[in-house]
């Protein structure tokens, strides 16, 4: 009887647990944004910035909400270790990718590798939210701005591969608007903490719907 | 009835226990454990041999009292570094970065160990020491190598450089792995 109703206790208390990958360049805060989606959740505070150095490996995050769990990995992102990143594609249920809005030099790095996640197969259908990060100083570029810049580069990127090959771009082109449709970019200030509430609440419900809709397909 | 009990007994006591939180510091022979405990604890660099058997004392972090075990790292010890493995909260891991060498060897050792049940989730620090050496691999060489991404999903793992007789990067991984425990 005790069994029957520990099992029923815990079948109603269940929560369902959703991994999700914080990715981007080095230096663009995805551990000051971990850090910081920790202490805004967690009663425990995280890390205080200026502790926070360069990462190499993998720090993780655990947050609840109502009847979720998510589980956030923040995987190192200097150029000799991004290639760990497609490891943790395949059981993960959403991917943030941070950029630096304030690095203007950078950001054609930070396209040239977030094209790649963009195209990767295995995360091809998994909700990836992009965030402008640093928002809290002057000189960022605004979530517009980032949008728009990502564009440019593209269409350049996209005027140079034509000149090569031009059906495999196009068609490359194609599942690109697609996905490029459903994009949501957002605005945060990891290290002051602005957007970063909105943030997760967007996982929370894109992780949700997501599974429904998986849920919908197997049963179809 | 009396399972839940004592469960919930043992509960009790491990979160008492918490109280002195236990570290592991292992890695091969002569990859610098014994000086990084000591620079830790007395913040000074001592002369050391190899050591047989094991050290431990209890170092002062920030209102942590951690217990580190510094269990010796030559190969005819090795097998024993299991004896420590209950009630660890995290795993320190040294490596000697001029070692290029050893370094497959020392890949082994720690995936041997990261295999086992009863360190499952345990945070886990790599001091990539010496650091100051000519010819030292980088922390992210070090991580290629080791391969741990992907496979180590369930703890939080950090590569850090160090250099144990001038105190680099000793912090920083102390801060880091305080933050590690705590989360658990």
């Amino acid at each position: 009887m005790y069994h029957l109703l520990k099992g029923f206790h815990e079948y109603l208390t269940r929560k369902e647990e959703f991994s999700v990958i914080i990715i981007g360049l080095d230096g663009a805060g995805k551990t000051t944004l971990l850090e910081k989606i920790k202490t805004l959740y967690n009663e425990t505070p995280g890390l205080s910035p200026d502790k926070i150095g360069p990462t190499v490996g993998q720090n993780t995050g655990k947050i609840t909400l109502p009847s979720t769990i998510l589980q956030f990995w923040d995987l190192g992102g200097q150029r000799g270790i991004r290639n760990i990143w497609p490891k943790y594609y395949d059981d993960c249920h959403a991917v943030v990718f941070v950029i630096d809005a304030e690095d203007r030099e950078r950001l054609g790095e930070g396209w040239e590798v977030f094209d790649s996640v963009l195209s990767a197969p295995q995360i091809l259908e998994v909700p990836l939210l992009l965030l402008a990060n640093k928002q809290d100083s002057p000189l960022s570029l605004s979530v517009e701005e980032i949008r728009t810049d990502y564009e440019d580069w593209y269409q350049h990127k996209l005027g140079s591969a034509r000149r090569d090959r031009f059906g495999e771009a196009e068609m490359a082109a194609a599942t690109r608007r697609e996905r490029l449709a459903s994009l949501d970019v957002m605005g945060v200030s990891a290290l002051e903490g602005t957007g970063v509430r909105a943030a997760v609440d967007w996982l929370f419900l894109r992780v949700q719907n997501s599974r429904r809709e998986s849920q919908k397909n197997s049963n179809e | 009835m009396g399972l839940t009990f004592s469960s919930i007994f043992s509960s009790l006591m491990q979160w008492r226990k918490e109280q002195d939180v236990r570290i592991l510091m292992l890695g091969l022979d002569s990859a610098g454990k014994t000086t990084i405990l000591y620079r830790l604890q007395i913040g000074e660099v001592v002369s050391t041999i190899p050591t047989i058997g094991f050290n431990v004392e209890t170092v002062q972090y920030k209102n942590i009292k951690f217990q580190v075990w510094d269990l010796g790292g030559q190969s005819s010890i090795r097998p024993y570094w299991r004896c420590y493995f209950p009630n660890t909260s995290a795993i320190i891991y040294v490596i000697d970065s001029s070692d290029h060498t050893r370094l497959t060897t020392s890949r082994t050792e720690l995936l041997t160990m990261l295999s086992e049940e009863e360190l499952k989730g345990v945070p886990l620090l790599v001091f990539c020491n010496k650091q100051d050496v000519e010819g030292a691999l980088k922390p992210e060489e070090i991580s290629e190598q080791l391969g741990l991404a992907g496979g180590e999903k369930s703890r939080p793992w950090s590569v850090r450089g160090s250099c144990a007789t001038k105190g680099e990067g000793l912090e920083e991984g102390l801060d880091w792995l305080v933050n590690a425990i705590t989360e658990k």
